[in-house]
């Protein structure tokens, strides 16, 4: 097929791949200042209690020592997305098994982690609460007695432990269920799952000689590190720098302050440069895991398989801190409404703090979860009713015009063409009852994150083209992709183009590199560069050529005026000698997406922007003795909107599918009364390159009206499907329904002597 | 604190460095030598980041003691290009899409570079069990087998393998 385009559609090898190949990449661990020195964290051993003393003395007096840091050297106040209830270090009370209450700085990080045994703290254990169904209760002990004087979006509404009761709601959810013909209720628990990057978090601060904070890190987020450290040292945000460093992962794990806050306030006492890197320990007991939910999940359907209401009741563990949990309670209750067309909606969902590790926005925030439940129930239903599983999603899935739950028209729904083209890629017609090997499919929508962009194109003296962009290159190409697009527009080769990223003194506002928005936003902006470049090469040019701008044509890589001509290193020439350079301001932001805001009640995400549509099907074998799981075929089919380069595309999908098969079978953060039991990685299971299968992609474009030449959200994605996808799989593979994550063999095997002592 | 003397010989440079006896080989990389291509993280030779060659074996430098390496050849991914020329590994990294955050990118290249010294022609399952020491959470490992592959038939093509 002849493709319209030079540049886009086309699999080139990401801008910064050498550097990382060579190892000369260097990254948040990497960096290194002059005079630098070391932190680290000293953590609450206990949960939930008051801090009655911490004696610094003897910590001082040891070799290499320059300072302890307390909550006392911080200006006293709390942060937070949605609630402000987080503290940099604990000032009075400890709310989890992790939290840090003071660092250690010393010229070395061995220095640093002897004295941090010599800092002597004294508690008081207070009773705490770790589920959320205890933290509900009436009378449960409180996580934050305080909550009623920390500040808070007005959209919330709270009670004690409870950080926000939302609900949406649609039609009379009591009478369908009257009139449904068959009722089903079921109860789906998720596991706390870490984003598993493969570089700790880590950053180093100084403060220069006009006391402004300066701070290098590996933060998907620099704007945002930038305002909440502002916040928190009390200074104007332009008194902040925050420096990108090349980063080693993040998936929404590197959203909020990771350890940057550390090192700032270690660095302003000690007087010098300090850097702080988590250790493996820390990230698994005291990073931002993705939350744990509990959803009750009501269906009515009639015989035929029409669904008629649903109704929920979800808890959202956020862990000691609110977090990005109060926007998960938020999300999720899209994500069970959809992708289906369901007359009558009565969902409420409550986040909930319990004394556990704070959580946070990882890949996806609410989608895995959701998806498991409405998923797994739609092939339960099936099942009931003797529906074919595809068949029951085909009879209830949104179409192009649709309403989605929040009331917003849908467009561009391409939800049919994934769910049969990912049928018949994995043979959901061919199969066979065998015993012990099954297949399964599961669908869903995903957003398209909004937030401004901005980016300056300059055109260098040689004609190379500069694209300095506020975002964030987390890993996933997406600069590369938003490269592509410039490349395209401009009428150059992506050769020509160098990224420059991440200072917030001289890039650019961006959003950032968060809820797969970058190549889109950020790709939308140099569009919109693009235009304004060209204006002012015509006009250079009309100078030049003694002609009107608007009678100047633009080519590739230039401009002519019959037959004269100007390449752009020309017109850079030109525009270095008369008007200090040529450089653009392409800015982007989402239009709104219209919706219902009636149905919604106390949500802080209430719509789905330029939704992306996708359906995953797998083929596995379970052991019925050993519960054992073996992939066969792994098939994923998802609509990209436009498939700006589909090698990486693929790389997101096939790395997004094995990190949400970690979530279906074998992660999990373990607590016992708030302790983490697998606080490392030989306990805690990522899946290894024996573990994951090969995955089929493919890819659809059906065009957004909003994205760069089409293009929707790609990256997060591929980490909702699994879950929900390989448990109806196994379902129909041994008639095992497992409803918590993750589907270990242990819970196989339990489960099916459950049916096997059910059955005699 | 008990310190040693030792002489090393990282990328076929010779070193000689005093370090605390139980300091990691990735300390010496990465605080003495400053060679921060070798990754850090867990510590504990489950995430394989770290990985390098000794003695054409590879190995988690995180729990390998410095002073072990006294008198043995260690290769790290700065060690493995020639001049500006980019070794068939990492060529074929870049051209199959395997690198995304690329923190993990040097334990498995140098991986990857111990085994096919060995296996010259495996297969892809082969690939993936020597790989299995070193986690990936961008990839999922399917473009990194494809890289690894591709660059085994480069380097019997060259003859640089039997």
């Amino acid at each position: 097929m002849n493709s319209p385009f030079r540049v886009i559609g086309k699999s080139f090898a990401r801008l910064d791949a050498r550097g990382k190949v060579s190892g000369k990449a260097v990254y948040g661990t990497d960096f290194a200042m002059q005079g630098m020195l070391h932190g680290k964290l000293i953590q609450s051993p206990i949960a939930s209690g008051e801090i009655l003393s911490i004696d610094i003395e003897r910590a001082m007096a040891m070799p290499g020592v320059y300072a302890v840091v307390t909550a006392k050297d911080i200006p006293a106040q709390r942060y937070g997305s949605f609630v402000k209830d987080m503290e940099v270090f604990a000032s009075q009370r400890v709310n989890f098994v992790g939290q840090p209450v003071a660092a250690v700085v010393a010229r070395t990080v061995e220095e640093a982690e002897e004295a941090v045994r010599a800092v002597d703290i004294k508690y008081k254990e207070l009773p705490g609460v770790f589920t959320t169904e205890e933290a509900i209760q009436a009378g449960a002990p409180l996580v934050h007695p305080a909550w009623q004087e920390y500040k808070a979006v007005p959209t919330v509404k709270r009670d004690g432990n409870v950080t926000n009761y939302a609900r949406l709601v649609l039609g009379d959810v009591e009478k369908a269920l009257k009139e449904s013909d068959r009722v089903f209720t079921h109860r789906f628990v998720t596991n706390v799952v870490h984003p598993g990057y493969t570089e700790p978090r880590a950053a180093i601060a100084h403060w220069d000689d006009s006391n402004q904070l300066v701070v290098w890190s590996n933060t998907q987020l620099p704007f945002e590190a930038q305002a909440t450290l502002a916040e928190i040292f009390k200074l104007t945000p332009s008194q902040v720098r925050v420096n990108l460093t090349v980063i080693g992962g993040g998936f929404g794990g590197k959203l909020r302050l990771g350890v940057e806050h550390y090192a700032a306030a270690a660095a302003l006492k000690a007087g010098r440069p300090v850097k702080f890197v988590s250790s493996c320990e820390e990230e698994m007991t005291s990073a931002l895991p993705r939350q744990p939910l509990t959803i009750e999940l009501t269906t009515g359907v009639t015989n035929d398989g029409k669904i008629l209401a649903k109704e929920a009741s979800i808890l959202v563990d956020t862990g000691a801190t609110s977090g990005s949990g109060v926007g998960v309670a938020s999300s999720v209750m899209l994500m069970l409404a959809g992708p289906y067309k369901i007359p009558n909606l009565r969902l409420e969902s409550r986040s909930v703090y319990t004394n556990k590790t704070p959580t946070g926005s990882f890949r996806a925030p609410a989608g895995p979860q959701g998806n498991f439940a409405v998923e797994s129930q739609m092939d339960i239903i099936a099942d009931a009713l003797n529906i074919d599983p595809l068949e029951l999603r085909l009879r209830n899935i949104v179409r192009e015009g649709d309403l989605a739950p929040n009331g917003q028209k849908l467009e561009s729904v391409s939800l049919e063409t994934c769910l049969l083209k990912a049928a018949d890629a994995i043979g959901w017609k061919d199969r066979k009852p065998a015993r012990g090997r099954g297949k399964g499919i599961a669908c869903a929508w995903w957003t398209t994150t909004s937030g401004s962009s901005g980016v300056y194109v300059k055109l260098g003296p040689d004609g190379r083209v500069f694209l300095n962009t506020g975002c964030a290159e987390i890993g996933t190409a997406a600069l590369t992709g938003a490269a592509q697009v410039l490349a395209e527009a401009l009428g150059v080769e992506l050769a020509d183009i160098q990224i420059v990223s991440g200072d917030t003194a001289s890039t650019p506002f961006d959003f950032g590199a968060q809820g797969s928005r970058t190549a889109f936003a950020v790709g939308n902006a140099c569009l919109d560069a693009v235009t304004k470049l060209q204006q002012r090469m015509k006009e250079i040019a009309a100078k030049q050529f003694s002609a009107k701008p608007e009678d100047i044509e633009i080519t590739t890589g230039g401009v002519k005026h019959g037959d004269k001509t100007l390449s752009l290193r020309e017109i850079a020439a030109v525009a270095q000698a008369s008007q200090g350079g040529l450089i653009a301001h392409g800015t982007f932001i989402a239009p709104p997406t219209l919706h219902d805001k009636e149905r919604t009640e106390n949500m802080v995400i209430t719509a789905i922007n330029s939704p992306s549509f996708h359906a995953h099907a797998v083929d596995l074998s379970v052991d019925e003795e050993t519960g054992e799981i073996k992939i066969h075929d792994y098939v994923v089919v998802q609509d990209v909107g436009r498939a700006i380069n589909p090698k990486y595309i693929e790389g997101q999908i096939e790395g997004g599918v094995v990190q949400g098969i970690g979530q279906a079978l074998s992660e999990e953060i373990v607590y016992e009364n708030g302790i983490v039991r697998n606080p490392g990685l030989t306990d805690y299971k990522m899946p290894t390159a024996m573990d994951a299968p090969n995955i089929r992609s493919f890819l659809i474009e059906s065009p957004s009206k909003v994205g760069p030449y089409g293009a929707k959200g790609v990256g997060e994605p591929p980490v909702i499907h699994p879950p929900a996808t390989i448990a109806n799989a196994i379902a129909a593979a041994v008639s095992a329904r497992v409803q918590t994550l993750p589907i270990t063999a242990e819970k196989i095997v339990r489960t099916l002597a459950e049916v096997s002592t059910k059955a005699t | 604190m008990t310190e040693v003397q030792l002489d090393l010989t990282v990328n076929g440079r010779r070193h000689r460095v005093s370090v605390p006896a139980h300091h990691s080989l990735l300390d010496v990389l990465r605080d003495e030598l400053e060679l921060t291509g070798t990754k850090t993280n867990c510590l504990e030779a489950e995430c394989g980041v770290c990985t390098v060659v000794v003695d054409g074996k590879s190995v988690a430098s995180c729990t390998m003691l410095a002073a072990q390496c006294q008198g043995r050849e260690v290769v790290t991914i700065e060690g493995l290009q020639d001049g500006g020329d980019l070794h068939p590994l990492q060529e074929a990294f870049v051209e199959h899409g395997a690198v995304q955050c690329g923190y993990c990118i040097p334990g498995m290249i140098m991986t990857a570079k111990a085994f096919l010294d060995e296996n010259p022609r495996p297969t892809r399952e082969a690939v993936r069990e020597a790989i299995a020491g070193t986690l990936c959470r961008c990839t999922g490992y399917q473009k990194i087998v494809d890289a690894i592959m591709a660059a085994s038939q480069r380097l019997v093509q060259q003859g640089e393998r039997p």
